[in-house]
């Protein structure tokens, strides 16, 4: 049987089409690209096109528990209950918290905003959306009154100059990214832009890239501001009919940097490059502003999205066709939780605490008893009350604080301090279920059942197609009981999700008329067979618009009191924490292209480890040099907070003294590479969202380490390591590590010798090029094998990993190809490039040489690059390079 | 002018390949005698062993073919050794009083067992393994014999495995704390040990006999004493080297210091007077392996034919022949451990030591797999610069060259 459902992974939201084994214990025997699914036509990126995976499979919470004990649900809802009941009674409701995320689906964000809010009366309902949108949501709601993304995908491949902004979409939105790139090659008029520190993937398609000083965007939006002006570019008509406060931010952009040399000087790039910006900008109406993380995860967030919008309001690029201010989200439901008002200010249904008549409306409309009347505690402010101990109970569902916080050292006192902290999650081991009091076990993408909201506010189903295992139920089920035994039946008692939908959709109609721009109340009648075979639409759905809405404001008309939008005067802001003699590097954070998050579940598939497989911290070759720092050599890297150990890697794609670490590893991965606990909570005050794209911290090499691996079926007891990384392979596992102690092959080998009944060592020592390499055979297999080495650039494993357990007589020339790493006669692919056709850069080396020059040929040669397509920027440098070694 | 007339004297393995190549030059220059104390003549010694051990027979181990030799024109006398020489008027005189002028002389007189002093007791049962009156000895052991082979080198441990296939007791006596120790370190030695061991030869290593105990009737050896204790034995193989034969050619005035001395065209102190083999001495060096023998005889070969050679010392690998055990050990094999790249297999028994030294290769030890091995010692020899192989130099010359390529 095939199904359709939706990706749970970044905010692209792609559709995806599955077909389902006979006997559906057994999964999905197929899964693709839903050509029919408006936001990727069939496509899928590397992640999505391995979800199967990614299916949770191996440490699965199966069962409720406390103290880690297995209990049944009944007993893990009245243990919660209880403690709810006496704390709110003891301390009030705002000893309560929930801590949720774009993970969950709309209707358990509906359920757990309406328990908190309306029955329990707090509205410490926050969630790590927090960490990736909430500047981009007050940027909206300053501007327009609401908190409305303006355009859609569509748009993308409409205009004809694309800035993007803090984003590094080729990693962190292929789908978009390919849409783009394929538009661009269609029409190779159509310009874009990258304005980053880094020098991304993204940068492959760019025709201008600005290597900007870290958080010095804004500066580059007033920039165009002015430059509109200059060149007689304003939309002067838009700006009186629709706008209002256009002088303030004229002046006040007019003020900070009145010329271009201020800008560059601010923005620490060419005269000539802004210039160029200027020229493009002024020429091309059609410009979408395509902004995410870059952006949102700063001090002065909020204001950088104003800057952007400003200038989308000012030329009246906006509402139209191939234009306007485009945030694109994190997480596949980040949308979907600020349509139901999942965050702490925010009430419900796009409505605020603050919104004149909202609070009753909205009791009215929940029959409830506790209202909570004013905004909640933001993400850091929760964790904060949590250590003071002002929240005595909180409730995480669907995220791993401990890894995605900053300074996860506060996380971890105050989950320590708590006292009841209950996580729903469908993995046993997470850095934050080491916390828990009580686990509950939540469904998986394929088994949790309702629906997300996408980047251009396209609402579609994630359905629940594989039956749950063990005991795990939806989040609003988990929440639902809970509630019942606090005796709030009546409005607790769903029977199934479409039912939630349905309220849902009705509370965004109730007493709207207009007045709100979130509106689907056409689906307040939906019946339990429309609810499933809902076909992807875009909001507002209403009687009018039954078709859904493709782009907002196309009349001019916003959600503010006067429907004008409002010009914000923008004084561009640098981040909080300046570098010192102490900490003279600035640490940028970011995704890599084939881990999710905190690799709760990508971190398990083999298949998605080979492209980055370890944590790292990028550093400019000029520092490198200056520290004595080689290539993949473990550094320390400190902040005044905490210190970590990375490899580092030496690339000239950041900027000097600028850094850059991938934020996904955790504590079940590798030993410290939580490049959160770096970061300072500093937020932006009006949005809440933390700056977690920068710290100031300093670098050191570390001496005397010997670096290796293990390859195992099963890693051994490790002993103490300086730093080590878990990496998952087809057939086992592989232990990257570094140590300073002189005998740590003998203390792993005794280690491995444990594992296993009796066997053989194969050696290699050579003390010249020092490396040591011991391979462990039991009964003609391979079971582990071992190297350390003086240098830090480890031989690549692709040829060992497929030797591991492959029973054979071993023969002399094997055991000398095992402990060489490869076989003569055998190929040696190199790194993994593409990672769906499992394509090594070796491979694509020698397609180069032999004459193959375009990504095309290639694509037809090897097959690279030709499913996915996120490997393509990678594939490029290979085409370059070659021609100048030749 | 007629031709030159030219003596060799030994039809051991030297000897009588040198006579083979002059009389199969194709301007036959030269009348050539060869003169040999043996009925054997022209049989290759290394097979001795394998004679031994039963592999070959006595016709698998020629190494020229006489009779072709003998219609091409040599003068082949055989069980009538050399008495005397007289350089001034040219001569050589032979135990049956033959008498023979020559134009030029070569001593190709070899060697014999070195008896050390405790076994210089004229037992009939202390015998070398060097020759086929030896190998014939021991042959005729009784099943179940007991031998003590006194030398765990290389032709100790080939007579060793021979008398053990052929169902006696060897025990090898060996003064080192490992057998082998010229060309084997303790890891590759303590392997090709348990192998021995585990074919029937037992070891007694770090061990010196002392003294030979004689039976009763004073013609056997019935006993070796040993510093560590006296076992019973049948037969006594003593290998612990061997002593090049210099008396004829001191008495007849040639320079000898351990051997006779050559330059490096083969001439002796004595013009027309040519040495090669284990009899002779180049700089410091003597001779028992094969290998530069025969680089020997081709630059004596030269040097007859007033042709320009020079003779130089290369390394020599040393293989082992016993079936079964691939055994290659070329150059320098032991050195500071920080010089040596080392890859043991211990599920096959399989290992391999390279030193280097600087970027040069300067020795290699083979065990198990030696396929390598003469590719090493070419590296060895061409003094080739390794340091951009020394990554991958364990592994063999396949992966080396997997990475130039």
């Amino acid at each position: 049987m095939t199904a359709k459902t939706t990706c749970p992974y970044c905010g692209v939201g792609c559709g995806v089409k599955v077909t389902i084994a006979d006997d559906p214990s057994k999964g999905f025997t197929s899964l693709e690209g839903d050509d029919s699914h408006p936001a990727n036509l069939g496509k899928l990126c590397v992640k999505g096109s391995n979800l199967v995976a990614t299916l949770v499979q191996e440490d699965r919470l199966l069962q409720p528990k406390i103290h880690g004990k297995d209990v049944l649900w009944q007993d893990a809802a009245d243990h919660i209950a209880e403690k709810i009941t006496q704390t709110i009674a003891q301390y009030g409701p705002d000893s309560f918290a929930f801590y949720l995320s774009g993970q969950i689906l709309t209707e358990d964000y509906y359920v757990a905003n309406k328990f908190a809010k309306g029955f329990l009366g707090t509205a410490n309902v926050d969630t790590n959306s927090r960490l990736c949108m909430a500047s981009a949501v007050v940027g909206y709601k300053r501007a327009f009154g609401s908190d409305t993304v303006p355009c859609s995908y569509e748009d993308l491949e409409l205009c004809d100059l694309l800035i993007m902004i803090g984003s590094n979409a080729a990693w962190t939105h292929p789908i978009l990214f390919q849409r783009i790139a394929a538009a661009k090659a269609k029409r190779p008029n159509m310009k874009v832009v990258v304005i980053d520190p880094r020098k991304t993937a993204t940068c492959d398609i760019a025709d201008l890239h600005l290597a900007i000083a870290p958080g010095s965007d804004a500066a580059i939006f007033n920039f165009l501001l002015l430059e509109s002006q200059r060149h007689q570019i304003l939309d002067t008509h838009y700006i009186k009919q629709h706008t209002k406060g256009f002088a303030n931010a004229l002046w006040a952009a007019q003020k900070h940097q009145p010329n271009r040399a201020e800008v560059a000087k601010f923005c620490d790039v060419a005269e000539t490059d802004l210039a160029q910006l200027s020229q493009w900008w002024c020429d091309t109406p059609k410009t979408v502003s395509f902004y995410s993380q870059g952006i949102n995860q700063s001090s002065s967030g909020v204001d950088k999205c104003n800057a952007i919008i400003n200038c989308h309001l000012a030329t009246g690029r906006i509402g139209k066709e191939g234009a306007g201010p485009f945030s694109i989200t994190g997480q596949p439901n980040a949308m979907g939780g600020r349509e139901v008002g999942g965050l702490a200010n925010q009430l419900a249904a796009h409505m605020d605490f603050a919104t004149p008549g909202a609070i009753e409306t909205v009791q009215r409309f929940w029959q409830a008893p506790n209202m909570a009347t004013e905004n909640g505690l933001k993400a850091i402010d929760m964790f904060q009350a949590i250590e003071s101990g002002k929240i005595k109970v909180v409730w995480i569902m669907s995220t791993n604080p401990l890894v995605s916080l900053p300074d996860t050292e506060q996380v971890r006192r105050a989950l320590e301090k708590c006292e009841l902290v209950i996580v729903s999650d469908c993995k046993v081991h997470t850095d934050t279920t080491a916390y828990a009091d009580v686990l509950l076990p939540a469904l998986p993408w394929s088994e949790k059942d309702g629906t997300v909201t996408n980047s251009e506010r396209r609402i579609s189903r994630q359905r629940g197609l594989l039956p749950p295992l063990g005991q795990a139920m939806p989040d609003w089920w988990a929440i639902c009981q809970v509630a019942q035994k606090m005796g709030y039946r009546a409005g607790f008692s769903y029977r199934s999700v479409d039912q939630i939908f349905r309220e849902h959709a009705a509370l965004s109609g109730f007493e709207n008329n207009g007045k709100r721009d979130f509106d689907i109340s056409y689906f307040n009648q939906i019946s339990a067979d429309e609810y499933e075979t809902l076909a992807p639409i875009q909001w507002p759905v209403t009687p009018t618009r039954p078709k859904g809405t493709a782009r907002m404001f196309e009349d001019g008309k916003f959600f503010t009191k006067d429907g004008k939008a409002s010009f914000i005067p923008i004084y561009p802001e640098k981040p909080v924490a300046q570098t010192t003699h102490e900490f003279p590097f600035i640490l940028n954070t970011g995704r890599v292209r084939d881990q999710w998050h905190t690799m709760t579940r990508t971190g398990d598939a083999a298949i998605l480890v080979k492209h980055i497989s370890e944590p790292y911290l990028e550093i400019h070759p000029e520092d490198a040099a200056k520290l004595n720092v080689q290539d993949n050599s473990v550094v320390e890297v400190s902040s005044a907070l905490q210190s970590l150990k990375l490899r580092a890697k030496v690339s000239d794609q950041v900027r000097p003294q600028n850094l850059f670490a991938p934020i996904h590893w955790t504590r079940q991965f590798a030993s410290q590479s939580i490049v959160s606990s770096l970061i300072p909570q500093a937020c932006d005050v009006l949005s809440g969202q933390p700056e977690s794209k920068h710290a100031i911290v300093n670098v050191k090499a570390v001496q005397g380490l010997r670096y290796g691996y293990v390859l195992s079926k099963k890693l051994p007891n490790l002993p103490e390591l300086d730093y080590w990384c878990r990496v998952p392979l087809e057939k086992g596992e592989r232990l990257d590590l570094a140590s300073n102690r002189p005998d740590i092959i003998e203390v792993l080998c005794a280690q491995i010798e444990q594992q296993w009944s009796k066997g053989n060592w194969l050696e290699y020592r050579n003390p010249i090029r020092p490396q040591q390499r011991r391979v462990y055979i039991v009964d003609e297999q391979v079971v582990a094998f071992v190297l350390l080495q003086a240098s830090p650039t480890l031989p690549s494993t692709s040829w060992l990993e497929d030797q591991l357990f492959s029973v054979d007589a071993m023969t002399e020339m094997q055991g000398i190809a095992l402990l060489a790493g490869r076989a003569v006669n055998v190929e040696d692919k190199g790194a993994v490039v593409c990672s769906c056709f499992q394509i090594g850069s070796k491979q694509i080396e020698q397609a180069v040489r032999s004459g193959i020059s375009s990504i095309e040929a290639l694509g037809k040669s090897l097959k690279c690059g030709t499913n996915c397509g996120s490997c393509i920027p990678e594939i490029k440098q290979f085409i370059p390079v070659m021609e100048v070694t030749l | 002018m007629g031709k030159e007339h030219i003596v060799i004297i030994g039809a051991g393995m030297a000897g009588s390949k040198l006579a083979h190549e002059l009389v199969s030059l194709s301007s036959a220059p030269f009348n050539v005698t060869l003169i040999g104390e043996e009925a054997q003549v022209g049989y290759n010694r290394i097979m001795l062993s394998s004679v031994l051990s039963k592999e070959m027979n006595e016709q698998d181990i020629a190494l020229v073919d006489v009779s072709a030799m003998s219609q091409n024109g040599a003068n082949i006398i055989a069980s009538d050794p050399v008495v005397s020489v007289n350089t001034d008027d040219k001569r050589v005189f032979l135990a049956s009083g033959t008498e023979l002028c020559y134009d030029r002389l070569v001593f190709a007189t070899g060697a014999r067992s070195f008896l050390p002093d405790w076994a210089q007791v004229g037992a009939d049962n202390v015998v070398g393994f060097r020759d086929w009156n030896d190998v014939k000895a021991l042959l005729a052991l009784p099943l179940g014999a007991k031998v003590a082979i006194v030398g765990g080198g290389l032709l100790g441990l080939e007579a060793a495995v021979g008398l053990a296939k052929n169902g006696h007791q060897p025990v090898v006596i060996q003064r080192s704390e490992y057998i082998m120790n010229r060309q084997l370190d303790r890891v590759s030695a303590q392997y090709l040990q348990n192998n021995l061991e585990s074919r029937g030869v037992a070891f007694l290593t770090d061990t010196s006999p002392v003294q030979i105990l004689m039976d009763q009737a004073g013609l056997s050896a019935r006993s070796v004493v040993t510093d560590k204790g006296c076992i019973d034995v049948d037969m006594v193989v003593v290998a612990t080297g061997i002593t090049p034969e210099v008396q004829l050619a001191r008495s007849a005035g040639v320079s000898v210091d351990r051997a006779i001395l050559v330059n490096e065209k083969m001439q002796t102190s004595i013009e027309g007077v040519y040495a090669l083999g284990e009899c002779s001495q180049f700089e410091q060096h003597t001779f028992g392996l094969v290998a530069p023998i025969w680089d020997q005889l081709t630059v004596l070969v030269q040097t007859l034919l007033s042709e320009d050679a020079k003779f130089g010392i290369k390394p020599v690998p040393t293989k082992l022949k016993v079936s079964g055990i691939d055994l290659y050990s070329v150059g320098q094999i032991n050195a500071d451990p920080d010089q040596e790249i080392t890859l043991l297999d211990s599920e096959l028994n399989h290992y391999r030591k390279l030193v280097v030294n600087g970027d040069r290769l300067v020795g290699a030890i083979l065990y198990g797999n030696v396929a390598d091995g003469s590719w090493y010692a070419q590296l060895i020899q061409n003094q080739t610069n390794i340091s951009e192989m020394l990554e991958c130099l364990a592994f063999g010359e396949a992966y080396c060259q997997s990475v130039n390529a």
